[in-house]
């Protein structure tokens, strides 16, 4: 086995988990959750399409790479229901954006209402473009 | 062969933070989707204009829960009719230059008889809809006990 390892170095390395797993502990299957994004006159629009999510549920963090967003339902399966049919699933949604630092973070604004996280991005003053006087 | 659920496309720009990514931010968004559809006959809302929709049974009632997220209750309309309940709902979008709407729509066959069509209720919170809709005495399941002699 080692000599194989040694002929192949990928095989001595173990997956890396993503950031905002380590964070949490929480290695379960996530969804990606359905998400829009668009380009407003000094930033961006995030909405993230959460349905089931409540406040206590969310977790939304901006560093100065990526964006993550880990949302669990609340609601549980009552013990007397029986399940017909499922359509949707019980998996904690996760998403992450990278934003290369082209955001500014103290002024990221988020809420969230009726399972729909709207997140208000400004652009980081040093990549809006600027006029540059010729003299 | 197996059956393979159609995986409804992801509504997503190309790439998400347009022209300061990495060259290979189309390739990394194609792996993503790939990824993605293997999971994508179970995963909730990939698409936003799909509309999942659990069904569930007690012994009263039967209930139905739909993922509407981001829509006023004003907007959600439910109707029974001919076994079929259906759901419509309007989603509006409002941002700064511009105001959209999409519409929504499911319906889910709802045995008849088996339902007290006057006493349906139903209750938005979080961007789910759940419709309650009560049994009929008798669709219930009965208990008969039988005295041996």
């Amino acid at each position: 086995m080692s000599l194989i390892s040694s002929i192949i170095p990928a095989l001595n390395r173990t997956a890396a988990p993503t950031t905002a797993k380590l964070a949490t502990g929480d290695f379960a299957p996530t969804i990606k959750p359905a998400y829009e994004l668009s380009e407003t006159a000094d930033g961006f629009a995030l909405t993230v399409y959460l349905p089931g999510v409540e406040h206590a549920g969310l977790e939304f963090k901006a560093d100065a790479e990526n964006l993550s967003v880990i949302a669990r339902r609340t609601w549980k399966t009552p013990a007397a229901w029986t399940s017909l049919y499922r359509e949707s699933d019980t998996a904690s949604y996760e998403l992450t954006l990278s934003h290369e630092n082209i955001v500014d973070l103290d002024k990221v604004q988020a809420e969230l209402r009726d399972g729909v996280l709207r997140v208000a991005l400004v652009k980081s003053e040093s990549v809006k473009p600027r006029q540059i006087k010729v003299t | 062969m197996t059956l393979v659920r159609y995986a409804y496309p992801n509504i997503r720009p190309l790439n998400t933070f347009a022209r300061t990514l990495s060259p290979w931010a189309g390739l990394e968004s194609e792996i993503d989707r790939l990824f993605q559809s293997t999971r994508g006959g179970v995963a909730g809302a990939t698409a936003t204009r799909r509309v999942p929709v659990d069904l569930y049974e007690d012994k009263d009632n039967t209930y139905v829960r739909a993922e509407l997220p981001g829509v006023n209750r004003e907007d959600i309309n439910i109707e029974l009719v001919d076994g079929y309940l259906s759901i419509a709902a309007t989603r509006k979008n409002k941002t700064a230059d511009r105001e959209e709407s999409v519409s929504l729509t499911r319906s889910v066959s709802v045995p008849d008889a088996a339902v007290q069509a006057d006493k349906i209720t139903a209750a938005y919170e979080n961007g789910i809809l759940t419709v309650t809709l009560p049994k009929r005495e008798e669709a219930k399941p009965r208990k008969v006990t039988v005295a041996v002699k």
